[in-house]
């Protein structure tokens, strides 16, 4: 079979389109950065009857154009997806092929844009996000990979071949290459080409979100549980508490970064088992957190009390229990919960890259639920909870931590961000998740010796991970300037 | 530059101004119709509540509204030119050289990273291309002008190194830096106590004649614009409702808004049982939810349907440069006494159920906190308190900031313990007891309101749900249900509708978050409130609610209210017996009338001349106090007044610097100064009250 064309049939009506479009957009921004600086805005002008018009000027043309040229790229790029969707490889190409492979998280999008749109003066801050454009992209480049995670990783769609199945012949092969040997059932494509091993970079780049998606959020919620934890106590009570917690978190963050990941993965550490009770002291947190949580808040009703804290222990205990034990363990400690409760075990790989992850990040979350809490603090609704006799632990939970959250939710996105680009770096580094793991920085290290001759196998994660990681950002910019508005 | 030298006729002319906001929602109009003119020499005063656009004129004045802020409609012309007409490079010309505008906050207006002189000497440097050396004797001359002690100093300082009253003299003096045409002061004194208040005010009036400078002066406070200002422009959501020369605005008022905002505002002669205070019903209108018609139709006593409901009112004259926007004006009868003043019986104070004996408090402060070591240094916050408050009375706590009112209240609360004497609440002794120690009914009879209705609620809880939690910790009730049911109760109890059980605050207005916070504090019956400042922050026609449901409360549940104001007008309205402070010392104590009649205190004395009184009858002796408050870190020898004291010169020898005075005994009057009787039995009244149309009519009401 012929290899694939980037578009295909599809490609000799839009390129020229879509050629000419980027290009106006090009002109008009750089003239728009030009008039901007010899002339002056728009101005509004008053007329005698009370009515206010805007006169354009020069530069305000040039800002329509450049709109203009923005939505014909944008609706450009709308209808290779659209068209691509119909067509599929046959007419579109490696786009076309793509295209339809998205097609569920497409309309996932749509249907999760349209639905929000509809009701956004009822969501709240998350309605507030569809007033503001950067958000908005933020918030699609996001949800397409968690939607591509979900689609993957649960209902094993999207991809086109197995993740670790190597196909011979494939090997480097140029993206739209055809399968050697493929049979009927067979997808009849490379639409990305091979890698090294000659496994389908597509499929891996698809599946490697699933990795991805499930590792960085989960961390970075641990990693919260641990500083805000840890931050409520130091900035509420102060003192030498405040000090010696401060302290430690200057002494993990003045500690390279990538020295401390080497030392977590080297064997003899491993051996002696310092990930395993790091674990068990990190993922202690959540539950401490839930528990006093409960705790102060039902603490003056007894019965509800037992019974939430009862429930939620006895959940809480197994999970952790589950975690942190197994029964294949070196270590005599970790074998002493009873094997049938034991629910799950992670690999001791993904084990130390989720603790050294949530270690490395906790400090920083600490700091800042610490800056927060000193500011809230010395608001007159937590003297009232003092002189009704509330217990401090009520206090920051209930009175404090509530409104520190604006601040909290734009560094959840952002530190989502940061923990992808570490554990980007983590795989690239070999440290961490196993050689043949299809997760992006993996993947990244993998392509990158054979970089000069076949980039394609590392350029398709490395503009993956480029993707989530902008969405994110731009997401919690979005979500910074519309809270600040109202 | 100065653009313009010799202009004639006025500095200022606002004609028919309009300026909106435009959210994404809406265009939301902030002024409407407003016209004012400002002549050289001349100060005029804008009053208003909060959201009621007089800071928006101000801005549009400066054409500083922002992104969404647009003038709409009519014209400001400084000295004849027309100020929307400008260029930007010429609107900069005029910023800040022929308009200078000083702030609320001094702190906010000072950049923190730059010594006073440079800062001041920037402005003469950038307008007028002045040499730094001509530019650091004008600065070292203005700062001399606002009365700053040792002037050279002060240029070399950083503005965090100056008190409050001192930053905003600097503001000031960085404002006449360029010798403006016309100075803006939007509530420059409200950040500040009312002594130092009282010296900005008196600064502000001799540099308006000194430089000849026009003034527009914001503020909210009618005794404050009484004081300074020539004419009076009184404005409602949005518009001018009332102006003219103050003497015709506050005796001869023309509109019901500004009638209805002198009767609720406390005057001298208002009393708490005789004469109440009359709170305007209903609440501001939002900006985009006005009625049509007269804005304040919905409040007005005067209301008529049909007629004030129909289509915009335009300003009438209502005498010599007088106008009023009252359709009604002319058929109203301004002299009637306030109809359906009903009388609350009055409330005689019963056993003691609170007695304070020899309370100290000292805090220690470590020079440094981590390693130890260094001085340690001994803030004596409260020095030797002794009082008793009974049933049902009010006891008014009154001092500035940093007199130690603030401690007295955490003490008593059990947030802090006491360093010595004692504290007997019923028959137990609590001064040592911290609150995680009290038992919950102990807790739950002694609750406080705060200050700030805008911090006293938890802005991510329902309302409902903040007043059931403090039931919860009360132990109120056995379920869920009886609680809820307690809520709404309470809800009803601060006459609020029930629907606010489930709002969030910030649905809220302020007068309103501060009867949630009522509500709250009376969840478990207390027994005795301390109330730190609980109308302070709020708009005068809402202080008036608040207050009278407050002593509404207090009678039916004959609490004990502690009444913590820097406000003398509200305390002499409301309290039973009152407790002046200064720096840790109780330094008088009375029933009100014996505090508000000589023999005084220096420092009552100086106290009830600073406040302003919005009454042109009123006569006051002008004292001002020098410097500012002494640090509690680093307190005075001896008398701790003696500082500021304008009396000490009568005193024989060095007592004052090396003695504290013992409390000197007048019947139920008791005074902690070294001035011998018979000096302190010659002091004059220092407010009196003329015969005039208010006392009449206060006579009237007695008679």
């Amino acid at each position: 079979m012929e290899p694939l064309t980037y578009t295909g049939a599809l490609g000799d009506v839009l390129d020229p389109i879509l050629g000419i479009s980027v290009a106006a957009l090009l002109v008009t921004s750089a003239v728009a950065i030009v008039a901007s600086v010899f002339t002056a805005g728009e101005r509004v002008v008053l007329n005698p009857d009370g009515t206010a018009a805007i006169q354009p000027g020069l530069s305000g043309m040039v800002g329509r154009a450049q709109t203009y040229a923005l939505w014909a790229v944008l609706a450009t790029v709308v209808a290779y997806i659209v068209a691509g969707m119909v067509v599929g490889y046959s007419g579109g190409g490696i786009f076309g092929g793509m295209a339809q492979a998205f097609t569920p998280v497409w309309l996932s999008l749509v249907a999760l844009f349209v639905a929000s749109f509809t009701y956004k003066r009822k969501l709240g801050l998350y309605g507030k996000l569809f007033d503001s454009t950067i958000g908005m992209i933020g918030f699609g480049l996001v949800m397409f990979w968690v939607f591509t995670a979900f689609y993957a990783g649960v209902l094993d769609m999207i991809y086109t071949h197995d993740p670790l199945g190597q196909v011979s012949g494939m090997k480097n092969e140029p993206p739209g290459t055809a399968l050697n040997g493929a049979e009927d059932t067979d997808f009849p494509f490379y639409l990305l080409g091979g890698d090294n091993l000659a496994r389908d970079v597509f499929s891996r780049m698809v599946y490697g979100s699933t990795i991805v998606m499930q590792i960085a959020p989960m961390a970075t919620l641990f990693a919260f549980m641990v500083g805000i934890t840890l931050g409520l106590p130091a900035g509420y009570y102060g003192g030498t508490l405040d000090t010696v917690l401060s302290f430690l978190a200057n002494l993990i963050l003045a500690f390279p970064v990538i020295l401390l990941f080497y030392l977590l993965v080297t064997p003899e550490i491993v051996q002696t088992g310092l990930p395993n009770y790091m674990a068990a002291v990190l993922f202690l947190f959540p539950l401490v957190f839930l528990g006093v949580l409960i705790n102060s808040r039902y603490r003056t009703q007894p019965p509800t009390r037992n019974l939430y804290l009862g429930v939620t222990m006895a959940v809480g205990l197994l999970f952790y229990f589950s975690l942190i034990m197994d029964q294949t363990s070196t270590l005599g400690l970790f074998r002493l919960w009873p094997g049938f409760l034991d629910l799950f075990d992670i690999s001791g790989q993904v084990l130390i890259v989720f603790v050294s992850v949530v270690f490395v990040n906790s400090p920083t979350v600490f700091r800042i639920v610490r800056g927060l809490t000193l500011d809230i603090k010395t608001r007159d609704y937590v003297a009232a909870a003092q002189t009704r006799g509330e217990t401090p632990w009520y206090i920051m939970l209930w009175e404090i931590l509530p409104n520190a959250r604006g601040p909290l939710i734009v560094d959840f996105c952002l530190r989502i961000g940061y923990t992808t680009i570490l554990l980007g770096t983590l795989g690239f580094f070999g440290l961490g998740l196993p050689p043949e793991s299809p997760d992006w920085g993996t993947t990244i290290n993998d392509g990158r010796r054979l970089l000069s001759v076949y980039p394609h196998p590392a350029i398709v994660p490395a503009l993956a991970l480029l993707s989530l990681v902008l969405g994110l950002n731009l997401l919690a910019d979005g979500l910074r300037e519309e809270s600040l508005r109202d | 530059m100065k653009l313009t030298t010799d202009h004639q006729g006025p500095i200022l002319e606002i004609n028919q101004l309009s300026i909106s906001f435009f959210t994404r929602l809406r265009e939301i109009p902030a002024v409407m119709d407003f016209s004012v003119d400002v002549q050289p020499g001349e100060a005029v005063g804008l009053v208003g509540e909060s959201g009621c656009g007089k800071s928006t004129v101000a801005l549009g004045v400066m054409q500083d509204l922002g992104k969404n802020g647009r003038i709409v409609g009519g014209s400001i012309k400084f000295k004849g030119r027309d100020l929307s007409e400008l260029s930007a490079e010429d609107l900069r010309d005029i910023r800040g050289n022929e308009i200078a505008m000083i702030y609320q906050e001094p702190m906010a207006s000072l950049n923190p990273a730059m010594r006073i002189g440079k800062q001041l000497m920037e402005v003469p440097m950038l307008h007028d291309n002045a040499s730094e050396k001509e530019a650091y004797d004008l600065a070292l001359q203005v700062v001399t002008d606002v009365k700053l002690p040792d002037p050279q100093r002060m240029l070399d300082s950083y503005p965090h190194q100056l008190s409050g009253g001192q930053q905003q003299r600097i503001v000031i003096a960085m404002a006449l830096m360029s010798k403006p045409a016309l100075l803006i002061l939007d509530e420059p004194t409200t950040a500040l106590d009312v002594t130092v208040e009282a010296g900005i005010v008196s600064l502000v009036k001799d540099l308006g004649k000194k430089y000849g400078t026009s003034m527009l002066f914001i503020s909210h406070n009618l005794g404050l614009v009484l004081e300074t200002c020539d004419r009076v422009c009184v404005m409602y959501s949005g518009e001018a409702v009332e102006d003219g020369a103050i003497a015709e605005v506050f005796d001869n008022m023309r509109h019901p808004y500004t009638q209805a905002l002198f009767r609720s505002i406390p005057l001298p002669g208002a009393d708490k049982t005789a004469r109440p205070l009359i709170a305007i019903p209903g609440n501001f209108p939002l900006p985009h939810e006005r009625p049509p018609g007269c804005n304040f139709g919905p409040r007005c006593d005067y209301f008529e349907a049909g007629r004030c409901d129909q289509g915009a009112i335009p300003m009438a004259d209502a005498g010599p440069g007088h106008h009023s926007r009252c359709l009604r004006f002319e058929e109203i009868d301004w002299a009637a006494p306030p109809a359906n003043t009903e009388q609350p019986p009055a409330n005689p104070p019963g056993d003691p159920v609170l007695r304070v004996e020899g309370l100290k408090k000292y805090y220690q402060v470590a020079a440094n906190a981590l390693f130890g070591g260094g001085q340690e240094k001994v803030v004596k916050a409260n020095e030797t308190l002794d009082f008793v408050a009974h049933e049902s009375e009010t006891l008014a706590i009154v001092g500035e900031s940093g007199c130690g009112k603030s401690t007295l209240a955490k003490v008593l609360m059990g947030l802090e313990t006491a360093t010595d004497g004692t504290i007997t609440m019923g028959n137990r002794d609590i001064q040592s007891t911290p609150i995680e120690a009290r038992g919950t009914k102990q807790v739950s009879e002694i609750q406080m309101v705060f200050q700030n209705p805008f911090d006293t609620l938890n802005p991510s809880m329902t309302v409902g749900r903040q007043i059931i939690r403090a039931l919860e910790v009360f132990d109120y009730g056995a379920n869920d249900r009886e609680r809820r049911e307690r809520m709404l109760q309470l809800l009803d109890l601060v006459k609020l509708p029930r629907e606010f059980a489930d709002r969030m605050p910030r649905q809220l207005s302020g007068g309103q978050k501060q009867r949630v916070g009522i509500a709250r504090a009376f969840a478990g019956d207390a027994r005795i409130v301390v109330a730190d400042e609980p109308v302070s922050a709020l708009d005068v026609s809402v202080q008036a609610a608040v207050t009278d449901l407050l002593m509404e409360i207090q009678r039916e549940h004959k609490t004990t209210l502690l009444f913590i104001s820097h406000d003398l007008s509200i305390v002499r309205y409301l309290s039973d017996r009152i407790m002046v402070m200064y720096l840790g010392h109780v330094v008088e104590m009375g029933q009100t009338d014996d505090v508000f009649s000589p023999p005084y205190h220096p420092y009552t004395e100086a106290l009830l001349s600073a406040v302003p009184i919005a009454d042109t009858s009123v006569q006051k002796k002008h004292i001002v106090l020098e410097g500012d408050i002494p640090s509690a870190m680093d307190p005075p020898s001896g008398c701790p007044f003696q500082t500021r004291c304008r009396w000490k010169d009568q005193v024989p020898g060095d007592l004052c610097e090396t003695e504290v005075p013992q409390m000197k005994n007048f019947g139920t009057h008791q005074i902690k100064c070294h001035l011998s009787e018979e000096i302190l039995g010659r002091m004059e009244p220092v407010i009196e009250i003329h015969d005039s149309g208010a006392a009449a009519a206060l006579a009237e009401n007695t008679a």
